[in-house]
């Protein structure tokens, strides 16, 4: 099938692979290598190719460079994923480069540049995170779905009943590319049809069998004792301005103002800001808009 | 030695002793081998199985090098998919998960004996807000003879005690070795649960216990 096209998406000027502890990560670039360098971390199960509409604003000031997670995109699959592993390949990319960044993630992505942040505050210049400021108290959860109650050790029992299926698990494969489209559009119906087509094309590829996400279907499927209400008093820790933005609209995996703002009380250094007509997908729906506000915040 | 399967990883599961009687299950410590239940297996009466935990012994190293004791968890529960209900016996961070798995598994895990031994206490009770990413995260300390080196990774994860206690609430039984050495939070929650006994430190005595 033929790369679809969209309009404003620009496909980046370089694609590398970064190793990180021996695991091959895809860095895709926009801007003069020689230009101030700015990553980009994205969120669960997307992938570096869902900056093709903000890169190439930031790229007229920037080597921007889109970092893929392990598990996601074209970046190797590992055999088990944890929080710490993604935090660290981003830390070890960002020493690689040799100077400071700036550093911009979104939902997940936006969440482990914190803690990246306020792991090698040496290796980043200012941060901006785009709506991920972490799960709600009672967890992240299908939309409708009631948050399981049951004590830890049930849970960890079904966690242990997954992994003794885990050996060689497999995504159902999708008829076609339109089928994943109308898929993720039951989870972010904000998002418009051909910028998913556009979008998913490099996040799944084409089978006999059909379309697979190419994401490993181990990941997301860990299990520990990690707790919500860690997140925010970890913040206090961060020593670069922060940038907070969210968009102006309710959606999936979007989390209530209240909750927001009270996380963000424990950042020392903190602006705060609201794109309208934005859901979650905040760079994807406002590419240009978003791309205005980070360069007001960012220094040259 | 068999070869299992935990997900994508292979580890060695050593039948280390074939005798009637009821199965034993080794789990060693941090930067340990099967090879370190030779003294175990010579007192029980019964079948006694030790694995390699990923990265150890002669198991494979986890690609991307994210361990931490669920993850080990799984690969004991590979081992008990394989051989059945058995009694634990847990080194250290083996200890940890011999716990996890006592909780989870209670169907097939009668009792679970928790000796100390490196990486009992990993990351501590909860996270250090001035510093704790930077420590918890940072670079790793020099390898382990004969490891993956990012096992040391099992000296960062963090064991709330409340956590820890409810897998002794849902365990069937849990003997914990004490030689009056302090223990971890993680452990003295555990051994306030109902299921929680005190065992000897000396080895045979306490496989006496496990094996009542």
């Amino acid at each position: 099938m033929v790369e679809p096209l969209y309009p404003d998406a620009v496909a980046p000027e370089r694609r590398e692979f970064f190793v990180s502890d021996g695991v091959r990560l895809r860095v895709d670039e926009w801007g003069d290598p020689a230009a101030p360098p700015l990553v980009l971390l994205h969120g669960a199960f997307d992938h570096g190719r869902g900056f093709d509409l903000l890169a190439p604003h930031l790229a007229q000031r920037y080597r921007v460079l889109a970092l893929t997670s392990r598990g996601h995109g074209d970046s190797d699959w590992v055999d088990f994923y944890a929080w710490p592993s993604d935090v660290t390949d981003a830390v070890n990319l960002l020493r690689s480069l040799g100077r400071p960044a700036h550093l911009v993630g979104h939902s997940r992505g936006g969440g482990q540049a914190m803690d990246v942040a306020a792991w090698a505050p040496e290796c980043v210049r200012r941060l901006v995170n785009i709506d991920g400021f972490g799960p709600p108290p009672e967890g992240f959860g299908p939309p409708g779905a009631k948050p399981d109650t049951r004590p830890t050790p049930a849970r960890f029992a079904d966690y242990l009943d997954r992994r003794r299926n885990a050996v060689g698990r497999s995504w159902r494969p999708y008829p076609s590319l339109d089928d994943l489209v109308e898929r993720r559009r039951m989870q972010n119906p904000r998002l418009a049809r051909d910028w998913l087509r556009y979008f998913l094309f490099h996040g799944a590829r084409e089978t006999e069998a059909g379309w697979v996400w190419k994401t490993d279907p181990e990941f997301a499927h860990g299990f520990g004792p990690w707790r919500p209400e860690w997140i925010a008093p970890g913040w206090t820790r961060l020593r670069v301005p922060l940038l907070a933005v969210t968009g102006s609209e309710p959606d999936t995996w979007r989390l209530p103002d209240a909750i927001v703002e009270e996380r963000l009380s424990f950042v020392a250094d903190v602006e705060r800001a609201a794109v309208a007509e934005a859901g979650h997908f905040v760079h994807m729906e406002r590419p240009r808009e978003t791309a205005d506000l980070l360069l007001g915040f960012l220094e040259p | 030695m068999t070869t299992i399967r935990h997900g994508r990883v292979s580890l060695e599961l050593h039948e280390l002793r074939t005798a009637p009687g009821p199965t034993l299950l080794c789990l060693h410590a941090l930067g340990g081998s099967a090879a370190d239940f030779r003294d175990a297996a010579a007192l029980w009466r019964g079948r006694v199985f030790a694995l390699d935990f990923a990265g150890h012994g002669r198991s494979d190293p986890l690609r991307g090098g994210a361990y931490h004791p669920e993850m080990l968890a799984g690969d004991a529960d590979a081992a008990l998919a394989q051989i059945g209900a058995a009694r634990l016996i847990g080194r250290g961070v083996g200890a940890y998960t011999a716990l996890l798995l006592a909780g989870g598994r209670p169907d097939l895990v009668p009792a679970a004996l928790l000796l100390p031994g490196a990486g009992l206490e990993g990351g501590g009770a909860a996270p250090d807000l001035v510093n704790d990413t930077r420590e918890r995260w940072s670079d790793l300390a020099p390898p382990l003879p004969g490891c993956d080196p990012a096992v040391r990774r099992l000296e960062r994860d963090l064991r709330p005690p409340d956590y820890a206690a409810s897998f002794a609430l849902a365990a069937r039984r849990l003997l914990l070795a004490e030689d009056g050495a302090s223990r971890p939070p993680w452990w003295e929650a555990v051994q306030q649960s109902p299921s929680a006994a005190r065992a000897p430190a000396e080895l045979s005595s306490a496989l006496a216990f496990l094996a009542e």
